[in-house]
């Protein structure tokens, strides 16, 4: 035992209270670094459309683009499934609200108040760089974000009230609700009318009218295409800083507790409840942005499959393979069960079968995902890799 | 006035009645111990008192606040603080992130400070770093600061249980057979532990044990379940001689 | 009247059908507790199967109507078949993954569904069209009331359900293996230290449960006839349904699940008949919150206490 420690705890307060008051840094240097990384990802954005998309050409741009949705997808449902352990198997039904909700607002704001729905954004938003006087941003780069967030926001009160009777149970109860709800979506989504095609219409059939005009079985056609690799990089980069600042912040700690021993979490003083509430709400805030970045994309008509159990297991699959946990690793996932069906044909014909045999596999031989809640950068995963070679090697002797 | 007061605590599963009765009072910086034989209910008295199950009859009282129907984690908040039989720390977070854990209930910046990184996050963290880092000194973890707790030995993991219970600032602390499995040494270190943490923080404490030594080493007083019920109550020397006690633990003299 | 007559004929039918696929995620959830993401996929097996026995026999017969007995036939080797696919899985997949964490569990249980639903996709298994199953039984009406027709089809459908519950019932309830059965749920370890030979009965388990599920397809086959790809989410929808019965009636409880299953199936056919068809998946997912919002344990469950 540590005599002087002792003596020094003794001496000193323990209260923590006051020793965050007694630490009060400047405020500009805060502001620096709190803001720093944002203007980072926003310099990267504006790069991937100036520069990366004519190094990339248009298919690998295209390519890109869905990485990037994905990557919104996997590091959201991280904080569900690998911060607190709780196993939600819905996440495509949120993409579907974010999408079609957002995909309302921007159709029908366009067809209503600009008399067409065609995008009316700027360079940044994927209007080719040719175009003659086009600015970097148009009418419609302040009505995207705008419509992205609604749908974000939409999609978390949903999150909400799916969250709350589910989340209040141990065991396994939310995979079902979940799985359930994304089905409930689909169908419900499936009931919708024809979309309105004229502003005429759309003024006729009022607020009501447009809200339930959405396109139904047949897909949500027409939509204004925003989606760039500007946008697309801008908010999976703000995705992955909200999923790391909350990860090691006190809130983190305590999701990560909840997954760890929630008995143990509830003794310690966290609300376990309103813990694994939070992170199903945030998830689907980020999955319902990633939805209208997807509804938003050239080439793509949201439809209620979109919304379905094999989109969610998709998801599934990527955070389970990143390992339950880790950001970094969900994000390199993303990447790579993206990219492979594309260039192995082999991969491409047997996809579903080789991920589920991955992920069997995966639970048996190394049951906490390639990387575990660590992520790339930490320093004691290349250590514990390193660790791992010697003692190999020293075995071998 | 005590400062822990339970009183007719009772709880049954199905037909079994795990803990009928129960009551203690616990004054301010008191070591009281509680023993019985296996399967007696002691755990069950622990998880009655820390809410884990809800008494069905009985009232517990914390500095005169009522702790009965209240969930776990305001109980905690309460000032009442547990480790466990088995033991049960956050295995893949690193040492001192299990301490930081138990800090949650005194940090009031949440997820929007924290998600804009705000001043008050700062520091926040730096506070809980150096409380904790002060901390696990104390316990003589400070070296394996950052390692995942599961790959603490066995003797580390049962301190580093206690340090995350004082982590969360109690006024009473509850320990559940923490000298299990230790050797002589180690619990000879214990009972000095116990002793400092009590007059360092200025808890009272109640524990669980097996190990007699200890037991009578360190309780002023020690209450004694069986099938139950408290049979005996009273100082260490007086428990010792009283013959229900020696009937439960040995049986009944025979005829 | 007419209405509310067929409401009921459907809701009993469909209802011993939710309740026999219930059984099969209760007993699992009752010994491991974890939901066997894979049994749904066991019950497409299960009809997919039966359409390929049936298939299969008529034309090594060269017949085009079958006799009465065919049906047996078929629905013993779908079950047998599918006993066996039960037990591999269970041997392979989830046996290596005793006293893992649930989570992954669940996953493996996850991946193994996948697996099944995709696999049987594959052209030179069952394909992603849609096949129609050959008739097993004469389409011949047995009782007529107002516009209301009870057909043979009915009756063999909820009779074989039934009695194939009522066997269930005697074997759990009644026999030496259904008490090491009850044991086992019971708790583990204990069973094994008092010498029951828990994983042979956890095997058993799995067998049992995977037949009740392919008894499930070849009635599902013999309702609706056409029999959609491995991988389409109405399948899911019924998986969920019938899991929605076994939550519904309390998990790992036997009775409950038939409880359960005849109830999901009235709710979800007097939605569609008096509210509305076309969300009648919604009925029975409000019921499943509001189950777990206000009985969590469900109608015949026992509150379960965590040791700590």
């Amino acid at each position: 035992m540590n005599g002087r420690a002792w003596k020094n705890m003794a001496s000193s307060d323990a209260n923590l209270l006051s020793l965050i008051t007694a630490s009060r840094p400047g405020a500009a240097p805060t502001l620096l670094r709190s803001a720093l990384p944002v203007v980072v990802i926003v310099a990267l954005a504006v790069m991937a459309q100036v520069v990366l998309k004519g190094l990339l050409g248009g298919y690998y741009a295209d390519l890109a683009i869905t990485i990037g949705v994905n990557i919104v997808l996997a590091v959201s449902l991280t904080i569900v499934n690998g911060f607190t352990g709780q196993f939600s198997m819905g996440h495509a039904g949120f993409l579907a609200v974010g999408g079609y909700v957002s995909g309302a607002v921007t159709y029908y704001f366009s067809l209503t108040q600009w008399g067409s729905a065609a995008a009316a954004g700027g360079r940044l938003s994927g209007m080719p760089l040719s175009t003659e006087g086009l600015a970097w941003l148009g009418a419609g780069d302040v009505l995207f974000p705008v419509a992205l967030l609604i749908g974000g926001l939409v999609s978390a009160l949903l999150g909400l009230a799916v969250g709350l009777p589910s989340l209040r149970l141990r065991g396994d109860y939310l995979a079902i609700v979940t799985l359930g709800f994304g089905e409930i979506i689909r169908v419900v989504i499936q009931q919708s009318g024809p979309a309105l095609k004229t502003p005429e219409a759309a003024e006729q059939a009022g607020v009501l009218g447009m809200a339930t005009g959405l396109g139904g079985a047949l897909g949500f056609g027409g939509l204004p295409k925003y989606t760039s690799l500007f946008w697309v990089v801008l908010f999976a980069g703000l995705t992955m800083l909200v999923a790391y600042r909350i990860k090691t912040s006190t809130s983190g700690r305590a999701m990560l507790s909840v997954r760890e021993d929630e008995i143990a979490a509830e003794a310690m003083g966290v609300n376990t409840t309103r813990t694994k509430v939070w992170a199903f709400v945030i998830a689907a805030f980020f999955a319902g942005i990633a939805g209208g970045l997807y509804a938003h994309k050239l080439g793509v008509a949201l439809g209620p499959v979109d919304a379905g159990f094999q989109r969610s297991f998709d998801i599934i699959i990527m955070v389970v393979l990143g390992g339950l946990g880790s950001i970094s690793g969900a994000a390199l996932a993303a990447v790579v069960v993206t990219m492979l069906p594309e260039y192995l044909r082999a991969v491409a014909d047997y996809r579903m079968i080789i991920f589920a045999l991955a992920l069997i596999l995966m639970m048996i031989l190394r049951p906490k995902g390639l990387l575990g809640v660590r992520e790339v950068w930490d320093a004691d995963l290349w250590r514990g890799l390193f660790r791992r070679g010697k003692s190999a090697k020293g075995g071998g002797k | 006035m005590s400062l822990l007061i339970a009183q007719g605590v009772s709880k049954s599963f199905g037909g079994l009645k795990a803990v009928q009765g129960f009551a203690l009072e616990l004054p301010e910086r008191g070591l009281y111990g509680l023993i019985g034989p296996n399967g007696a209910g002691k755990t069950t008295v622990f998880n009655l008192l820390t809410g884990v199950y809800r008494p069905d009859e009985g009232t517990v009282k914390l500095a005169g606040r009522e702790l009965t129907r209240l969930r776990p984690n305001r109980i905690a908040g309460e000032g009442l603080a547990r480790t466990f039989q088995n033991i049960r720390l956050f295995g893949e977070l690193s040492v001192i992130d299990n301490l930081k854990v138990a800090c949650h209930l005194r940090c009031p910046h949440g997820m929007p400070a924290a998600v804009l990184r705000l001043a008050g996050h700062r520091a926040q963290e730096r506070a809980l770093a150096e409380r904790c880092g002060r901390l696990l000194e104390m316990f003589g973890l400070a070296s394996r600061a950052h390692e995942q707790a599961r790959n603490l030995p066995y003797g580390d993991q049962r301190r580093l249980e206690i340090a995350r219970a004082i982590a969360t600032g109690p006024k009473v602390l509850l320990l559940d057979e923490p000298a299990a499995g230790m050797n002589p040494q180690e619990k000879k270190e214990l009972r000095t532990l116990i002793r400092s943490v009590r007059d360092t923080f200025g808890l009272a404490v109640l524990l669980i044990e097996h190990d007699m030594g200890v037991v009578m080493d360190l309780c002023e007083r020690i209450t004694v379940l069986d099938y139950g019920k408290v049979i005996a109550h009273g100082p260490p020397e007086q428990v010792q001689k009283d013959p229900k006690v020696i009937e439960a633990y040995l049986g009944a003299p025979a005829a | 009247m007419d209405q509310l007559l067929q409401t009921l004929k459907d809701g009993v039918t469909l209802g011993s059908l939710y309740a026999l696929i219930a059984l099969g995620y209760t007993m699992v959830y009752g010994i491991l507790k974890f939901i066997n993401f894979a049994h749904s996929d066991i019950v497409v097996l299960g009809a997919w199967l039966s359409l390929t026995i049936a298939a299969k026999l008529l034309a090594l017969m060269g017949i085009v109507d079958p006799p009465a007995w065919m049906g047996a036939v078929v629905l013993v080797g779908a079950m047998v078949a599918c006993g066996a696919v039960g037990f591999t899985i269970e041997r392979l997949a989830y046996k290596p993954l005793r006293g893992a964490p649930r989570l992954n569990v669940l996953i493996t249980a996850i991946g193994v569904s996948l697996l099944l639903q995709n696999t049987g996709q594959l052209s030179a298994l069952f394909g992603t069209s849609p096949r129609r199953i050959p008739d097993l039984l004469p389409d011949t009406t047995l009782l007529s009331i107002g516009q209301v027709q009870l057909k043979l089809l009915d009756v063999v459908g909820a009779g074989t359900a039934i009695a194939l519950m009522v066997a269930l019932e005697w074997l759990v309830f009644h026999t030496k293996i259904g008490r090491a059965m009850r044991a086992t749920s019971h708790n583990v370890n204990v069973a094994a230290l008092m010498g029951i030979p828990v994983n042979r009965i956890i095997s058993f388990t799995f067998v049992l449960g995977s037949m009740l599920a392919a008894a499930g397809g070849f009635l599902w086959a013999l309702k609706y006839q056409t029999i959609k790809q491995t991988a389409d989410s109405s399948w899911v929808l019924l998986g969920l349904k019938a899991f929605v019965a076994a939550v519904v009636g309390g998990i790992g409880n036997v009775r409950g699940a038939m409880l359960g299953g005849l109830a999901i199936g009235m709710i979800e056919q007097f939605g569609a008949a008096y509210l509305s068809s076309s969300m009648k998946d919604v009925y029975v997912f409000t019921i499943l919150i509001l189950v777990l919002l206000v009985r969590p344990s469900g109608l015949l469950g026992k509150a379960t206490i965590e040791k700590v």
